[in-house]
């Protein structure tokens, strides 16, 4: 089943097309990876879902019924610009967000405590937003998109202004929200974070979808053709193979590709093995980074 | 499935708005200190008259060489101020100089047959204080004038004895004394009163709505709540502040002036004792002798939480979208520009509305729905508006209001995701055709 379908939207503002023709579906109970450059069309796509913008083309669904107001109460957003009231007090704004999304205050405050004692901030309660640090005024919009129990979560860069300890507290609520049988759609930049977090992912660039599919296909379908080599002695046997493209190059380790996608592999491990001592050998997956970085140049190029 | 209509989110809306502004210091303060303000604006007045009653008089000496006994008229009209005296001009100077005396004039032989005389002072002492010497000599020289000509004192007493003018209001309970002046004055007070609320008010409105986008809650808002919903509930929550500020100020005014009326005239001293102090027109002393507050009628407070009510509407709507155009409050002045100017323009034409309230003019400005709110509380205020007149005005804000949310909803949508350029009145035009 489907908690999320979107079937070919489109958005222009006057002239600029910011979301020119996007699809993708999103099981339930999977984490999503909305992938893409600053710019790319993620924020409206997640805007368009949230319900805050209509598509000028295309459609919604969520949970097989058409996407309208009625659904905002199902889902959860936490906005990548962070957004609180400076001088209401942490409890108030937990409660009138929630109130928001549906539940009624006396559950609102009672989830809301919880939440807050789960995160370490159960004394935070009546404080005045303006008196919170930056990492605790996080963690509070982040309750506030998880309080009402949404069924669809939607975390647009969600571990900005997070410090690694709470990053990692963080991720896990998010994996365990997912075991719950939640459905998480995550935005974001960090390509790590993606393939710790994603089941599936789609790349977003220039408002199309360019790439998607299970972390899994999508690799596969790049390709194990990443060579990794270790090894200590003179490099200079690699200047012999001009058809090398080089992704990473220290003096002790090389990670490179064959340009012409033909494999030499036995003749490379051949002089290699003649000219240094080789520790390490390793036909490779590229990682999520490098196929991003990779789709949008080639993207880029082509235009 | 958890699913709230559309009226349940305005009303959670609303109750945000008015619980966080009316728990605000800003508005308790203001609430507590309007009607004290307006105590004061009643009582400083009475206390400073009461001040200066014990204040010495000013000293004029006169030196009268009229023969005919000016000087001694004019001395019985005032003992404590004229001062009659046989002293020379240098001495008097010197007197003058020192502090004794505070003014002195010569009385000519001719008098009566000059148009000018000249007082010596140190300079200053009030206009009043030189009218008042002014009307008392011109009297007295009249009669002289009169008396010369051969006309008979008695006659020349009735010709002198004026009329005074007191006006009674005829309704169908009967007539009742009017109080067309006070009431004229109430009409400023209750129009400039709407002014000062609309522009207050409106500019809540378009703070909060900033607020909500600098901040960007507005996208956390949006994705829970219609744009149209949360624009509705904020100006409805703001209304409903603004709403308990006037009933408290109303209930506490009407307190504090019953308490006043009586404990006033209480005080104030009677009538004789302003007459004797200083001879005044008949009009003022009948003014300063009774502090009874004219009944202020149940209709006039509806009125004018009506007009205050039906005002903010119309134009924290608009105040609504102008602060959802921008990204912070300095780039909103221009923009508002047509919003406060229809705020303003009737405070122009308040005194003319005021002193012929029934005539074409204040009648066809009045009924023009932008301006309606402030001119025709002070028309209800100053006469009797003809009840087809209020209906219109009633009708045409009514159909007013509605347009101008539907306008402003249309920005809103638009405004509030919009950041970085500051739009021009061109894109919001565009705003309102191209929404759907």
């Amino acid at each position: 089943m489907f908690a999320l379908r979107i079937e070919g939207i489109k958005k222009s503002f006057g002239e600029y097309n910011a979301v020119k023709n996007v699809s993708f579906s999103v099981e339930k109970g999977k984490v999503y990876g909305l992938l893409g450059p600053n710019g790319a069309g993620k924020t409206t796509t997640i805007r368009m879902i949230t319900n805050i913008l209509i598509p000028d083309e295309g459609n919604i669904y969520i949970f097989d019924e058409p996407a309208g107001p009625i659904h905002q109460n199902i889902i959860g957003y936490l906005p990548e610009e962070r957004g609180l009231y400076k001088k209401l007090k942490v409890i108030e704004q937990l409660v009138y967000f929630a109130q928001l999304k549906g539940m009624n205050s006396f559950d609102a405050k009672k989830k809301a405590r919880e939440w807050l004692n789960k995160l370490d901030a159960g004394s935070w309660e009546n404080k005045k937003i303006q008196e919170l640090s930056k990492g605790m005024q996080q963690k509070v919009q982040f309750i506030s998109t998880v309080l009402h129990e949404p069924d669809i979560l939607i975390f647009d860069e969600p571990f900005s202004g997070f410090d690694p300890i709470n990053t990692e507290i963080l991720k896990k609520i998010i994996l365990d929200l997912k075991d719950m049988g939640k459905t998480i759609v995550l935005s974001t930049h960090i390509m790590e974070q993606a393939e710790q977090l994603c089941d599936d992912i789609c790349l977003i660039n220039k408002g199309s979808i360019v790439l998607d599919g299970s972390i899994r296909e999508v690799k596969s379908n790049y390709g194990r053709d990443l060579i990794i080599i270790e090894f200590e002695g003179d490099d200079s046997f690699i200047n012999d193979f001009s058809n090398l493209k080089f992704i990473n190059r220290t003096k002790n380790r090389i990670e490179f590709r064959f340009t012409d996608g033909q494999f030499f592999v036995n003749d490379f491990l051949q002089k290699a093995i003649q000219s240094v001592q080789l520790y390490k050998f390793e036909l490779s997956e590229p990682s999520l980074n490098e196929i991003f970085i990779d789709t949008v140049t080639k993207q880029e190029l082509n235009q | 499935m958890n699913r709230k209509t559309s009226t349940a989110k305005i009303w959670t809306i609303i109750r945000h708005e008015y619980t966080t502004k009316v728990k605000s210091k800003g508005f308790i303060i203001s609430t507590i200190l309007g009607p004290l303000i307006l105590l004061a604006l009643i009582a400083i007045p009475i206390i400073v008259t009461m001040l200066s009653m014990g204040e010495s008089e000013k000293k004029i000496a006169i030196i009268d060489n009229s023969g005919r006994n000016i000087g001694h008229k004019l001395f019985s009209i005032d003992t404590t101020k004229y001062l009659l005296t046989n002293s020379s001009l240098s001495e008097l100077r010197n007197q003058l100089l020192n502090r004794v005396i505070d003014g002195y004039f010569f009385i000519p032989e001719d008098i009566t047959t000059r148009s000018k005389i000249t007082i010596y002072t140190r300079g200053g002492g009030g206009i009043a204080f030189i009218a008042k010497i002014e009307k008392n000599l011109s009297r007295i020289i009249r009669h002289e004038r009169l008396s010369e000509a051969g006309l008979d004192p008695n006659f020349i007493d009735m010709a002198d004895k004026g009329i005074e003018v007191q006006t009674e209001k005829l309704t169908e309970e009967g007539s009742k004394k009017d109080y067309a002046e006070v009431f004229a004055g109430v009409g400023y007070f209750l129009g400039f009163m709407i002014y000062m609320m609309m522009f207050m008010y409106g500019s809540l409105v378009m703070r909060s709505v900033i607020e909500e986008k600098a901040n960007r809650i507005i996208e956390v808002i949006a994705s829970s709540a219609k744009p149209f919903e949360i624009m509705f509930g904020k100006v409805v929550g703001i209304g409903a502040v603004g709403l308990t500020q006037v009933i408290v100020w109303v209930v506490l005014s009407l307190g504090i002036l019953s308490l006043v009326g009586p404990v006033a005239s209480m005080i104030a001293p009677s009538p004789d004792t302003f007459t004797a102090g200083m001879p005044i027109d008949g009009r003022e002393a009948s003014f300063m002798q009774n502090f009874e507050i004219p009944e202020i009628s149940i209709w006039l407070i509806l009125g004018f939480i009506f007009y205050f009510l039906s005002g903010y509407f119309i134009y924290s709507t608009l105040f609504a979208a102008v602060g959802s155009a921008v990204d912070q409050e300095a780039d909103a002045q221009q923009l508002m520009t047509p919003i406060t100017l229809p705020i303003i323009i009737p405070i122009l034409f308040i005194g003319s509305v005021i002193s012929n309230p029934d005539g074409v003019l204040a009648v066809v400005l009045s009924l023009i729905p932008f301006f309606s709110p402030i001119l025709m509380i002070v028309r209800v205020a100053a006469t009797d508006v003809p009840l087809w007149q209020i209906l219109s005005s009633v009708l045409l804000m009514i159909s007013t209001f509605l347009g101008c949310l539907w306008v402003a909803a249309k920005i809103y949508r638009t405004g509030i995701l919009m950041y970085g350029k500051k739009p021009s009145f061109k894109d919001i035009f565009k705003w309102v055709k191209l929404a759907k």
